[in-house]
């Protein structure tokens, strides 16, 4: 549903993304993983319209989406969970949330909506008048999930959902992905923490320097040599374990 | 006709001091004055009132001037320097329109009437009251401001300003006292804004306070901008572009102001960096995206 | 005595309060400072004028005339004048306003010559005595309906989805266009907004000194903004209470201290508040 053909993308004059050529299928669930500067944050903001790609196309459900602005992109029907949570921190819980579906022309599902997320997760609900800024990070992580669902998005995008949590939360923040995964929810997840993404994802793609250096199934790539050498830190793992 | 160009040239002249005095609080130190015409004025009036009371020959009214400014420079430049940007154009924005108040109301400095009867300058045995002599020493003070700020901008502390304009943090992580250099480049500015006053009161002969108010720290600005921020020349350009542009637009009349604000909008939409400027600060707006 | 100064003060601190939110609310989206928001208040006033002395409408269709043709500038001049400059230097637009203002003041001067307009209709002035306070009927009308409209103003920014959408842009850009909000869209209506509130004032104003002329606008303009950073800039609470307090201020002062440095303490009390508390009274939300 989601396929990039060599696309390039940088700032100014300088070149992150060197051509990657990706695709996500519906109901996959799809990691890209790598190290810092590797270009990974540069692919969500091409694909999420923030960053006009230098070359190559994105292309989402037959619509080409190289030249959108991202306000178009995700009435479209893609949502992207921000690198570093950004909430809108002196609005409240509930106005982040409402505003996640302002695009939206249904606001009354919309509101419905709303009910059934505060629902499943009491804590929205029980600060839904309290500034997002208030929140502990891993809150704030979940109720950045949260507004991207409220778009009701058909691939939904998040940039390091683990990044400065503590691991009791990461834990938390990957249970609510299974929980999307296994509701059928597409993924495109952004990680360096290449552990936890490598144990959800069903493929994955490697990014090194702007380019896509190895893909395959989750689980080979959790075998592969190289991966562990890298990104799964073979040998320190029983220590961390 | 000579005596018109000749009036033009003397202007320009003095508005070339004051543009790259404000050129180097906003071009080079990164800080926005909208007050600048204060120091102006206040330069003016105690170099017309030294020598109307204290009978001081030109160079000293003119270097109480310069002391007295820069001290006034110092004094809100102390406090106020810490202000962030925006917070700095309004203080000095008030600063301006205080300063103008008290001119109009003081007795000493003659109230709305002004003062009248400010001598020209007579020393080393000459007198300048004749045009092209005053153009020839405006043009003195023009070259010296120019050679001293071009010194300075490409020593070792104009590198160290312009690191505090591109980035403040930046600059003072990397050891940089950035107070201290706002200060001083602020009292500097200050002083030779000063020396411009000085000259155009002895120029003028009569001074009141309608030359120093907001329209003038405006005008100022508009040269730094217009000529391009932080480049010395783009200041000499701006500034007598603006002082010729109104003349040339007086042949419109009644609709020169309607097109000289256009025409200011219109320049920038075509050249956002200034007619001189390099468009390197434009750089700034990427790495904040 | 005291208290009918207060009363003035407060008359007029409501109307710089009104310029002030348009200062704030542009300059929590855009991050500029709109030097041409006292030609709007300049506007707003002419039109209303205008449309009465064609003898053709009534008080309210020319108040709300006099809103819509301010509305309507201040977007016009966002286009024209703001936009294309978005990404250069901060001062670049700032100048840019300058210039606009310079420009909409001479056109004003062309259209309308440089005298004084008495306002076409006249109200009939009661005196009413509130615990012994004389309140003129006018300065209650325009205090409020100065509050009035900031009480709506503070309605739609805080429970309306445009609101909020326009408080998300202010706050973080990106994350709000990710959200499907058009930040060009969101820019235009605050520009309605805050230059229809600025109309309002210049037409309350035209009213309360029975004076409309081309540079009206420049020193409530002023003020507005030091209200505005006086408050903090970008905070709409703050704008409303650096208003007032600016107003009472200055009306205190001139009474007390010296009529000649009415338009001083203003200024003089934004320079001592800014030294204390360098963001403002209600300054720091967000930033």
């Amino acid at each position: 549903m989601l396929t990039l053909k060599s696309l390039q993308a940088g700032y100014g004059r300088l070149t992150v993304l060197k051509g990657i050529s990706l695709h996500v299928r519906p109901g996959e669930v799809v990691t890209l993983i790598g190290g810092n500067g590797a270009g990974k944050s540069t692919a969500l903001r091409a694909i999420s319209g923030l960053l006009p790609p230098f070359k190559g196309t994105v292309e989402f459900n037959g619509t080409d989406l190289t030249r959108l602005p991202p306000e178009r992109i995700v009435s479209l029907g893609l949502a992207l969970v921000p690198e570093g949570r950004r909430v809108f921190a002196s609005l409240s819980v509930a106005a982040n949330l409402e505003l996640g579906a302002f695009h939206r022309r249904d606001q009354r599902q919309a509101r419905r909506d709303l009910a059934a997320i505060q629902e499943r997760f009491p804590l929205l609900r029980e600060r839904a008048a309290q500034p997002a800024g208030t929140l502990s990070g891993g809150e704030q992580q979940i109720l950045a999930i949260c507004r991207a669902l409220m778009a009701r998005p058909r691939l939904l995008m998040l940039d390091e959902p683990s990044m400065g949590l503590a691991p009791l939360m990461v834990n938390q923040v990957y249970q609510i992905l299974q929980e999307l995964k296994d509701e059928g929810t597409t993924l495109l997840l952004i990680e360096q923490n290449a552990r936890a993404a490598l144990k959800l994802a069903d493929r994955g793609y490697v990014l090194e320097t702007g380019r896509i250096i190895l893909d395959g199934a989750a689980a080979e790539l959790r075998e592969d040599p190289e991966v562990q050498r890298a990104y799964l830190g073979k040998g320190y793992r029983e220590v961390w374990e | 006709m000579i005596a018109y160009l000749l009036h033009l040239a003397i202007l320009g002249g003095i508005y070339v001091i004051l543009a790259i005095s404000l050129n180097l609080i906003v071009g080079y130190a990164g800080q926005v004055s909208l007050g600048h015409a204060a120091f102006y004025g206040i330069g003016a009036y105690v170099s017309a009132l030294t020598s109307l009371l204290c009978h001081f020959p030109f160079p000293l009214a003119a270097l109480s001037a310069i002391i007295f400014t820069g001290a006034c420079g110092l004094l809100l430049g102390l406090p106020t320097l810490r202000l962030k940007e925006d917070y700095l154009a309004i203080v000095t924005l008030g600063f301006g329109v205080i300063v103008d108040l008290v001119f109009l109301n003081l007795d000493i400095t003659g109230g709305p009437d002004g003062l009248p009867g400010i001598p020209a300058p007579s020393f080393l045995g000459v007198s300048f009251r004749s045009p092209w002599l005053y153009l020839v020493l405006t043009l003195m003070v023009v070259l010296l401001t120019l050679g001293l700020t071009y010194r300075l901008v490409h020593s070792y502390h104009g590198r160290a300003l312009r690191a505090i304009r591109d980035h403040e943090v930046t600059a003072q992580v990397m050891g940089i006292n950035t107070p201290a250099y706002k200060v001083a480049i602020f009292t500097l500015a200050a002083a030779l804004a000063g020396l411009a006053g000085s000259l155009y009161a002895h120029y003028i002969t009569f001074i009141n306070p309608e030359s120093f108010g907001l329209h003038t720290s405006i005008l100022a600005l508009c040269m730094v901008v217009l000529g391009g921020m932080g480049s010395l020349a783009g200041a000499v350009v701006g500034a007598l572009a603006l002082t010729v542009l109104p003349e040339i637009l007086r042949e419109f009349r009644a609709y020169q102001d309607l097109v000289y604000g256009g025409l200011l909008v219109g320049l920038l939409i075509w050249r956002p960096q200034g007619l001189l400027g390099r468009g390197k600060l434009s750089l700034k707006f990427i790495s904040r995206e | 005595m005291f208290l009918q100064q207060l009363l003035n003060g407060l008359t007029a601190g409501a109307v710089y309060a009104l310029i002030a939110l348009g200062y704030t609310m542009i300059y929590g989206i855009l991050g500029l400072i709109n030097f041409a928001q006292g030609e709007i208040y300049m506007c707003g006033a002419f039109v209303a004028v205008l449309l009465l002395g064609t003898g053709q409408v009534n008080f309210y269709v020319a108040f709300a005339g006099g809103m819509a043709a301010a509305a309507l500038l201040g977007v016009v001049l966002e286009r024209v004048a703001f936009r294309p400059l978005r990404g250069a230097h901060p001062l670049v637009p700032l100048i840019s306003a300058i210039g606009a203002s310079i420009f909409l003041q001479s056109l004003a001067l062309l259209l309308f010559g440089p005298l004084d307009r008495s306002f076409p209709i006249q109200f009939s002035f009661s005196t009413i005595t509130i615990a012994g306070l004389p309140v003129s009927s006018l300065q209650g009308a325009i205090l409020g309906a100065a509050l009035g409209l900031m009480a709506l103003l503070v309605i739609f920014v805080r429970y309306t989805r445009y609101g909020k959408a326009i408080v998300a842009c202010a706050l973080d850009r990106d994350t709000a266009r990710l959200m499907g909000i058009n930040v060009d869209r969101m820019v235009s209506l605050t520009f309605f907004i805050g230059s229809a509130l600025s109309g309002a004032a210049g037409i309350m104003m035209a009213i309360y000194y029975n004076a409309t002329y081309p540079r009206m606008g420049l020193l409530p303009g002023l003020k507005a903004f030091s209200a505005a950073v006086l408050g903090g800039v970008g905070s709409i609470p703050g704008a409303i209470c650096g208003g007032l307090l600016l107003g009472v201020a200055e009306s205190l002062g001139a009474a007390y201290i010296s009529s000649g440095y009415k338009d001083a303490f203003a200024f003089a009390i934004l320079i001592l508040v800014l030294l204390i508390r360098p963001k403002g009274i209600l300054g720091g939300r967000g930033d």
